[in-house]
Parts: C-alpha cells; sequence; structure tokens
C-alpha cells in the first residue's frame, strides 16, 4: 500500500479505484490527495473548475477507509459502485454544501440549499465529490466561452475550447484531474464537449436519470449523464444515478444493469446498426470527422454488424424546433432569477421593476440575454401560434423518424459534431454556434439516449473525434453494447481518452514518477 | 347616481363570476409535500419547490386531482378525460418561480351549470324574468334559473404580501415589502361562470350554493374571510333588448356575500351613469371598496395581457381513466339540492327549513342522523319538530362563545335531540322548558328523559288542575277581573303569568291562555 502518483492515478478507472481500494492496495484518501493534486497541478491551465470541495471528498475518503478498516467477515464494508472515486459536477447541479452558480453573475454567491438526485445518488455509492465545473452560463452555448467565470481549456489543446456547454466536466475527465464527472445534455452538451475532449459522454433517454436539483434549461428537453474515459466507467455511473426518482414525475426506472459484462463483452455480431446517408453529405462536416466515421462503420461491419442506411426525413427541421422549444422554456424557466428571494440584486434600482430589469440585465451574460428574449418573444400572444406549435408538431415529425429508424435496427452512428474543437473566439456568430450541434439535438428533441465515443484523431487536425451511438428510447442497453465493442477497436489501436498535457506536467517534475 | 332598481328598468346587467377555492381539505400542497396550514408562523412550510429554488420540480397533488374533479361532478360538468397544466408568465414576488402552474384550453371540467332558486326579496331585484322558471315555494314566490359554468381548472395559490411604509398598504410608495410563501402552491380551483347572472342576488345566490356545494363535499372551508374562498365578478350593462354585450369591468375585492351583492350593485349603478351621460365604459379592473361603498379603478387593461402560457414540461399530459372517474363519482356525498328534496319530499318540511337544512352539512348530518333510527310516519311527524330545534336552538347555541367549534363535538348526541323533539312534540314540555332542556343537554350531555325525570318537569295540560288554578287566581284578584271586564284585556298577561307562577312555570300556556279567556269572560 501506498501513495499514489499524479501519473498513476491519472490512468485509473473506476474499477480499478473501486477494486484497489477493496484490495487495500492504496487508500481512498491516497486517491482523494492524488486527485487533489491533480486539481492544483492542472487546473490552473485547464481552469475546468469553478468550485473544489476538497474537504468534503477527503472526509468522504476517510469514511471509506474507516469502513473498510472496521470490517469483518460477518460485516462487510459494503463498498459502492463509485466507492472512491473522484467525481466532479457540472456548476448546474446542486450540492449542499457548495455554490451552484451555473456560471453566471446572477448565481454567483448563491449557496445550494439541497442536493440534486443525481449529485445525491453518486455521493451514495461512495463518489468523492471533488467540486464543481464550468459551463456555458446556464448551459447556453456549445464552446463554455459564455461562462461568466472565464473559459475552460481543451487539454488536448490549450488554444482551442473544449466544447460546451458540459466544457468544464469533459475536460476536468479528458485532463484526468477526476475519474468521472456528470454533465447536462439539452442539444448536445454532454457529447459534443466528450468528442471535442476525447472523452466518452453519455446522454440518457429522457427520464432515465433524475432531473431534480439540476437547474433547468428546457426542461422537456435536459437530461443528466456522465463523462468518463471508457465506456465502463460511464456505464458505472449510470447504475448509480439511474433510474425513478418521487422528486422528478418525468424519471422512470429501467430494469437494466449498465456495466454488466454480458452487456459490455456482447460484441455487436448480427446486429443491425443504421446510419444516415443525409447526415455524411452535410455541409459543414469536415472531411476529417466524416472519414473517422466512415471508418467506425467499417470496424462495425468488421467486427459482424450490419450496417443499414436509414432516413430521418425531419432531422433537417430539429434545429429550427429546437430554437423554439428551447428559448421557451427556459425563458420561463429563468424568470426565477429575479433578485427577490436569492441571487444578484441591483442596488442601485428605485422600484421593483426597475430591480428586476437592473438586476436581470447585469446579472446575465449576452447570451442568456438573447435566449431569453427570444424565448419571450416566441411565446408572446400571436407569436406563439406561427412558432411554438409547429415546433411541436415536427417534435411529433422528428420523434416518429427515429421510432421508424428504428424499425430496421438496433442502434444509429452519426458524427459527434460536424468538426474538431475550434480555437476561442473562432465562431463568433451565435447561429454558426449553433449549427455544432445539428447532429447531437435531435435526438434532445426525440428524446432518444445518445453518447459519443472518441474514435482516434483527426487526419487534418490531429484532434479527437466522436463518433455518436443512437438507441431505441429506453434501450439505452444497445448504446453500451455498440460502444464497448468499438471502444475496444480503437484501445487495440493505442486510442487513449486521457490528454498527455506533457507541457504542463512538464512543470510539476517531480510528481511525474 | 339612480338607484338598482331604476337602472334595471332600462339596462340588463350582465354578471359573471371567477370562483377560487383553495382545496384546504388537503394536507400538503399542489406540487410539493409542504404541509397547508392557515395562521402558521410566516415561511415555516416551505421547501425548494414552493420557494422556487434552482433546479426544484413539481410533483402534482394525486387527491387534488380529485378534490376538483368531485366539483367538476357536483357542478354539472363534463370531466376531461385528457388535459394538461400550462405555464401562465408574469413577474410579481409572491409568484416564486414567475409563472403559476396553471391549466390551458381544456381544463379537468368543462362545461357544466348550477340552477338557482331565488324567492321572496331576492327574486324582487328582478322584474323581467325572461329565461326563468316560475316558483311557488308555498310562504313565497320566485323563480328557478339556470347559471352555466365554463370550466373549473386546477392551479396553485401565490404567497402573501404585506407592504410596509406605503399608502393603504399598497406597493407604491412602500418603503419594503415582506413575503410569506406558506400560501404559495396551495392548490386552488378556479371555476369560471357563463355570463348568466342578470342581478346581484343571483351572484350572491350562485356563490352561496356553490360555497355550499364545496363545503358539502368538504374540499374546502370555503372561509371568504381566511380567503379560502375569493370571488371576482366581471360585469356590463346594455340596453333592454339588445343582445350584444356591452364593456365589462372586473370587480375585485368583494370578500363577503355582501360585499359581492353590494359591489356589483354599486359598479351596474356606476356604469349606467356613465352611459347615460354619454360616456363609455373603459375596460379596467376595479376595486370595491366597501367603507366608502364605491368602486375605484385598481388598473386599466388596455391590451390584454401577455401571460406567454405554454405546456408546463416538468408535468406530463393528464389522463384520467374511466375508473378514476368513475370511483370519484362513487363517493360523491348527497349534495345539498338532493337533500332539500328528500327533506321536502320525505319529511315534508316546510321549503326554507328544508333549504337551509340541506345546505348546512353539519346541521343536516345531524337531522339524517337523529331521524336515522325512526322510519316512515314517526320521522315524518319528528322532522319538523326536529329542524325547528336544529335552526333555533342549536343554531344559537352554536353561535354562542360556549359552544364548541363544530356541531359535530357537541356533548349530546342526534338521539338526545330526537328525544327532545318528541317532548316537544308531545305536548310534555312547554316551549320554555324545552330550551331550559335543550341549555342543560348542550351543557352536560344528558339525556333530555333524565332532565326531566330528575328535575320533575313536565308540562301540566291536565284541564282540571288548570281550572282549580285559574279560580284560585281569579279570587285573589277581584279589583284586575273587574277592570279586565271593564275593557282593559291587555291584563290578560298579567293573569297568565299570575296563574304560571302558581304552577310552578309548568303549566300549558296554551290552555292557561284559553281557559283563562273563558273564565273572564265570566
Amino acid at each position: 500500500m501506498g501513495q499514489l502518483t499524479l501519473s498513476e492515478y491519472r490512468q485509473l478507472s473506476v474499477a480499478d479505484i473501486r477494486d484497489g481500494i477493496a484490495a487495500r492496495q492504496f487508500l481512498a484518501a491516497d486517491v482523494v490527495e492524488a486527485a487533489l493534486t491533480a486539481v492544483e497541478a492542472l487546473d490552473c491551465q485547464v481552469h475546468s473548475f469553478l468550485e473544489v470541495t476538497g474537504e468534503a471528498a477527503r472526509q468522504a475518503a476517510a469514511h471509506i477507509d474507516q469502513a473498510l478498516a472496521a470490517e469483518t467477515a460477518a460485516q462487510p464494508a459494503g463498498l459502492g459502485t463509485l466507492a472512491g472515486v473522484p467525481i466532479a459536477f457540472k456548476d448546474n447541479m446542486n450540492l449542499e454544501g457548495s455554490h451552484t452558480t451555473c456560471a453566471s453573475r446572477i448565481l454567483e454567491n448563491y449557496h445550494s440549499l439541497y442536493t440534486a438526485t443525481c449529485v445525491a445518488r453518486s455521493l451514495e455509492a461512495g463518489g468523492l465529490s471533488l467540486g464543481k465545473l464550468n459551463m456555458d452560463e446556464f448551459a447556453f452555448g456549445s464552446s463554455t466561452e459564455t461562462s461568466a467565470f472565464g473559459c475552460t481549456f481543451n487539454p488536448w489543446d490549450l488554444e482551442r475550447v473544449p466544447g460546451g456547454s458540459s466544457g468544464g466536466p469533459a475536460a476536468a475527465v479528458a485532463a484526468g484531474i477526476v475519474t468521472v464527472s456528470l454533465g447536462s445534455d439539452t442539444g448536445g452538451s454532454i457529447r459534443q464537449p466528450a468528442s471535442f475532449c476525447g472523452v466518452v459522454g453519455f446522454k440518457p433517454t429522457y427520464g432515465l436519470v433524475s432531473r431534480y436539483g439540476v437547474v433547468a434549461f428546457g426542461s422537456s428537453l435536459d437530461q443528466v449523464g456522465p463523462l468518463g474515459r471508457s465506456v465502463a466507467d460511464v456505464a458505472a455511473v449510470m447504475d448509480a444515478i439511474g433510474g425513478r426518482d418521487p422528486l422528478d414525475c418525468t424519471s422512470q426506472h429501467l430494469d437494466v444493469k449498465f456495466v454488466a459484462k454480458e452487456l459490455l463483452e456482447a460484441g455487436v455480431q448480427g446486429m443491425r446498426i443504421g446510419y444516415v446517408p443525409d447526415f455524411l453529405e452535410l455541409d459543414g462536416l469536415t472531411g476529417e470527422v466524416k472519414r473517422a466515421c466512415e471508418a467506425a462503420m467499417a470496424n462495425l461491419e468488421a467486427l459482424g454488424a450490419q450496417l443499414v442506411p436509414v432516413e430521418l426525413p425531419n432531422a433537417k427541421a430539429a434545429l429550427a424546433a429546437y430554437y423554439v422549444i428551447g428559448p421557451c422554456e427556459a425563458f420561463s424557466n429563468l424568470s426565477r432569477f429575479d433578485s427577490v428571494r436569492y441571487g444578484y440584486c441591483a442596488e442601485a434600482a428605485a422600484n421593483l421593476g426597475q430591480q428586476y430589469e437592473q438586476s436581470r440585465a447585469q446579472g446575465f451574460g449576452p447570451e442568456v440575454i438573447r435566449r431569453v428574449m427570444l424565448g419571450s418573444y416566441l411565446l408572446s400572444a400571436g407569436v406563439y401560434d406561427t412558432y411554438y406549435y409547429p415546433a411541436q408538431q415536427v417534435r411529433t415529425l422528428i420523434t416518429a423518424d427515429y421510432a421508424r429508424a428504428f424499425e430496421c435496427c438496433e442502434a444509429l452512428i452519426t458524427p459527434t459534431s460536424p468538426r474538431t474543437a475550434f480555437r476561442f473566439g473562432e465562431i463568433a456568430d451565435p447561429t454558426s454556434m449553433y449549427l455544432s450541434d445539428i447532429f447531437t439535438l435531435p435526438i434532445n428533441i426525440a428524446g432518444n439516449g445518445g453518447l459519443s465515443l472518441p474514435v482516434g484523431m483527426g487526419d487534418e487536425t490531429g484532434l479527437p473525434v466522436g463518433v455518436q451511438i443512437i438507441g431505441p428510447q429506453f434501450k439505452d442497453d444497445q448504446i453500451f453494447r455498440v460502444a464497448a465493442a468499438l471502444e475496444a477497436v480503437y484501445a487495440g489501436q493505442g486510442s487513449v481518452s486521457l490528454a498527455p498535457l506533457e507541457s504542463i506536467l512538464a512543470k510539476t517534475g517531480g510528481d511525474v514518477q | 347616481m339612480k338607484s338598482l332598481a331604476e337602472v334595471l328598468q332600462s339596462w340588463e346587467a350582465v354578471i359573471g363570476l371567477e370562483v377560487h377555492a383553495e382545496l384546504t381539505c388537503l394536507k400538503t400542497k399542489m406540487f410539493c409535500s409542504c404541509a397547508i396550514e392557515y395562521g402558521a408562523s410566516p415561511n415555516t412550510h416551505v421547501c425548494p419547490v414552493c420557494l422556487g429554488l434552482p433546479g426544484a420540480l413539481p410533483v402534482p397533488n394525486r387527491a387534488a386531482i380529485e378534490g376538483i374533479v368531485m366539483a367538476g361532478l357536483a357542478c354539472g360538468c363534463e370531466i376531461m378525460r385528457d388535459s394538461m397544466f400550462y405555464r401562465k408568465n408574469y413577474f410579481y414576488p409572491d409568484m416564486s418561480k414567475n409563472f403559476q402552474t396553471t391549466q390551458g384550453p381544456i381544463a379537468f371540467c368543462m362545461q357544466g351549470g348550477l340552477d338557482l332558486e331565488l324567492v321572496g326579496k331576492a327574486a324582487e331585484e328582478r322584474w323581467d324574468l325572461a329565461g326563468t322558471e316560475p316558483l311557488d315555494v308555498g310562504v313565497a314566490q320566485g323563480y328557478r334559473t339556470h347559471i352555466g359554468i365554463t370550466r373549473i381548472h386546477m392551479e396553485e395559490d401565490a404567497g402573501k404580501m404585506v407592504h410596509v411604509g406605503g399608502s393603504d398598504g399598497r406597493i407604491t410608495g412602500a418603503a419594503y415589502s415582506l413575503i410569506d410563501y406558506n400560501r404559495c402552491g396551495t392548490p386552488l380551483i378556479e371555476l369560471v361562470t357563463e355570463p348568466d347572472m342578470r342581478s346581484p342576488e343571483e351572484a350572491r345566490a350562485f356563490l352561496q350554493k356553490l360555497r355550499q356545494i364545496y363545503l358539502t363535499l368538504g374540499i374546502s372551508d370555503v372561509s371568504m374571510e381566511e380567503g379560502s374562498l375569493r370571488c371576482d365578478g366581471n360585469v356590463s350593462l346594455r340596453r333592454r333588448g339588445v343582445s350584444e354585450l356591452g364593456v365589462k369591468t372586473e370587480l375585485k375585492n368583494m370578500n363577503s356575500f355582501k360585499n359581492l351583492h353590494d359591489g356589483l350593485a354599486y359598479e351596474i349603478c356606476r356604469q349606467a351613469e356613465v352611459l347615460e351621460e354619454g360616456g363609455s365604459v373603459r375596460q379596467e379592473t376595479r376595486h370595491w371598496e366597501p367603507a366608502q361603498k364605491r368602486t375605484f379603478t385598481l388598473r386599466v387593461k388596455e391590451t390584454a395581457d401577455d401571460y406567454r402560457l405554454f405546456p408546463e414540461p416538468d408535468l406530463a399530459p393528464y389522463h384520467l381513466s374511466d375508473e378514476f372517474v368513475a370511483g370519484v363519482a362513487a363517493r360523491l356525498p348527497e349534495l345539498p339540492d338532493e337533500k332539500k328534496t328528500r327533506y321536502l319530499e320525505e319529511y315534508g318540511l316546510p321549503w326554507p327549513d328544508a333549504v337551509t337544512l340541506s345546505s348546512d352539512p353539519a346541521l343536516s348530518r345531524f337531522l339524517d342522523a337523529a331521524l336515522m333510527d325512526e322510519g316512515g310516519a314517526a320521522a315524518v311527524k319528528l322532522a319538523r319538530p326536529l329542524a325547528n330545534l336544529l335552526l333555533n336552538e342549536v343554531s344559537a347555541w352554536l353561535a354562542s362563545p360556549q359552544a364548541p367549534q363544530s356541531l359535530a363535538l357537541a356533548a349530546f348526541s342526534p338521539q338526545s335531540l330526537a328525544e327532545l323533539a318528541e317532548l316537544a312534540c308531545a305536548g310534555t314540555l312547554s316551549s320554555k322548558q324545552v330550551k331550559e332542556v335543550f341549555a342543560q343537554m348542550a351543557e352536560s350531555g344528558t339525556s333530555p328523559k333524565q332532565i326531566v325525570k330528575e328535575q320533575g318537569l313536565r308540562q301540566v295540560s291536565d284541564v282540571d288542575a288548570i281550572q282549580q288554578v285559574v279560580a284560585e287566581v281569579l279570587a285573589a284578584n277581584p279589583e284586575k277581573v273587574d277592570e279586565y271586564r271593564a275593557g282593559k284585556t291587555g291584563l290578560l298577561g298579567f293573569f297568565v303569568g299570575q296563574a304560571m307562577k302558581a304552577m310552578g312555570g309548568q303549566g300549558n300556556p296554551k290552555l292557561i291562555n284559553q281557559l283563562l279567556e273563558d273564565a273572564l269572560k265570566g
């Protein structure tokens, strides 16, 4: 038993940590110290954290170590699925004892008064909470550049964005600061940053994970999900956080164990995997991403799967529908941030109306204001019938498209993002930014689950590329079956999810052994 | 300003009501598990959901849905099997999320109605009886009319605000405001009527009837004082014979039946004056000020409020199964109208007694329990004296400070009251003795027969015994007898008093009166 070095720690999977602690190879306390060292050594460059809850993590680790020390044959310590695993949460998730800022000035000093179900379940499973992670303000964005508290840097290239809105959760995992993290996904906010940062990110079917305690963006689109460096790690987190929650009446029970060997080692022999020929011809899809996606398809075929072309004729309307439904729900969800009960309050206001206006104008950033105004307009009398109602009709059509596609296949494969990570400021026009979610957001509209899996580096940029595996609603186990099989191919080719960060690690000197 | 009667000669008033009732019978709020308690310390029944904290989500209260379905069934509404919750977006500090969860175009209950019966003075307010049915109830005449109900929908209540340092406790000019979120999220059902009422009395009768129904259903304590029943009125005028509607005003702050009537009556007269002077009525919300007996402008609606209503994405669309609706229907108690018919037809009660008793759940429950063991003719015979006891002695006692909060907590049983009615009915006790026995029974719970036995109370109706006392009284007061016979008949009361005194108060007053009069005629 001994201390973990930083480089040892960064390599550990969920199972490595849990088994290592169970086998007394190291203590949970060793894990937490290594993780805090990683925060200190790496996050000064990556800037994925908004708040570090080191003491809480140390206490949780001590708890595990005490339980193990007191363990007898008659009374096993009962380690949870995430025992001793360093985890951190997107900062739109409430964790009592920490702030929940949503990366916004308006909630800069807001203290969580209760704990979100997904966070509570992670901690109950033995996860060690390292803190809260950066994001686009209120999850509006695809680059984490709209955070009021500074950018997060892509661990693969610090001059590039990590994607967004869950840029912090993706970067912290890719940098090896935490083993896993939780993000939220309204239009691609887990999957797109996962692809930019070369990690696995999973958005479950709507309803699989409770949203209680996660600050809402688009209530009918939002879904919580895990990010990790392997399919198995992500599966382990799903087993901890998934299932019905009496506090979220849209949540559902699913009788699946994601980490099961029968699932992750089943292979894809005989599976029918759909692809959308139209998607691969889309304007804006870069050559390297297209080639990487086609290579992944070829790999699946080589593994014994049958590739089936499918059509999603209404998918092209998804972006339009999304930018109606999302802002409408966001407008209403963000109304509660009015400075009356909590949050930033403008001092100079002379009356209630001014207090509302000034607090919100000063507390919200430009992208938030843009979406709130858009939603407010789209829901107004006379306009509602022209946009909101048709958007819901489109939603029904898109949902039906996916259901029909899944009549002839068990999973779909698409690119996750049309391109690899871009440079800071490279995409300044909001509508171009919205296009980076073109492959991910249709399934937020439809409700299906999707997972972004890294499939090596782009042959032009040398940056991580991800493909998206989509499953039928509530058959998310099929996604994991395909993803695990494909992951094994890339692992065999030496592809890793851990960003090297050589320049930073070099500076930490002796710690890297 | 002209009187209401004058105004209604040439104008027709068109009135619709919006009635909010809190489902106070529920233990917990609409979308969270906080307790519902009137008068609790501020902000002691709050949680992340009703405080609108970031990340909180609503979970609907099934019992509240049962409550509104009961109300709908009792008001003759169609129960919509599929409906949804909507968000009504507006900024105000008493609504913690800045949107109210309510219902959209399709409410749980649609298209119902209630029949009103107006008699006597209440009926006189209306001289044009078009669309009504004449009604003769023996003691009075009146009419019956149908009031349509557009919908009853479910929504959540807001918190309460207190504005400190301003004038009239209003927010404008206040130094600061206090908010109590205890009420925030209390389930509320809002009933909207068709504009079918034509007089303030009809509006009052509608609200009274609705209150009795909700009370009978047990879904709300419907206290206008505590705000668990609130009523807004929409009123407009049109010339007699004109079919299109005039511009309406919305009236608020009518927090009693009297205020509802008087507020509407004032507003009708005010509008008539405006119109007769060649002006036009502004579409606006007005506040009834009972102290000044007038309404004043609260806010002007130049454009319709834009609440940006859209389906609540955190709550799935509701589907009510046939089994659910049938289950609620099976649990519906006997409604006031059905009860009234039974009291009229089975017990033969006079119309006013039947109306009053059937509309008071506590009194009618007592009446039915008291008559439970009696059948047919016996029940009919006892029903009237029992009704009298309930409407007089019991009601007066309930209003007194020594009475418990509700009749259900009384020390005496319905059977004891039936016993007392029987004693009164048989002439065993005088009406004065009935009052005495009731007072003792209410205090101790002892049965009337026991009280009568212990205290030797009984009414003497023996003609010979009374005859003897009468003779003694006349013999003892010869001058007074002469005066009486000379025409001072007012002295009868004196003789009755003397005779009663001599009999220890137990003589049958009716007989004493009669025998004295006969003897004095000489």
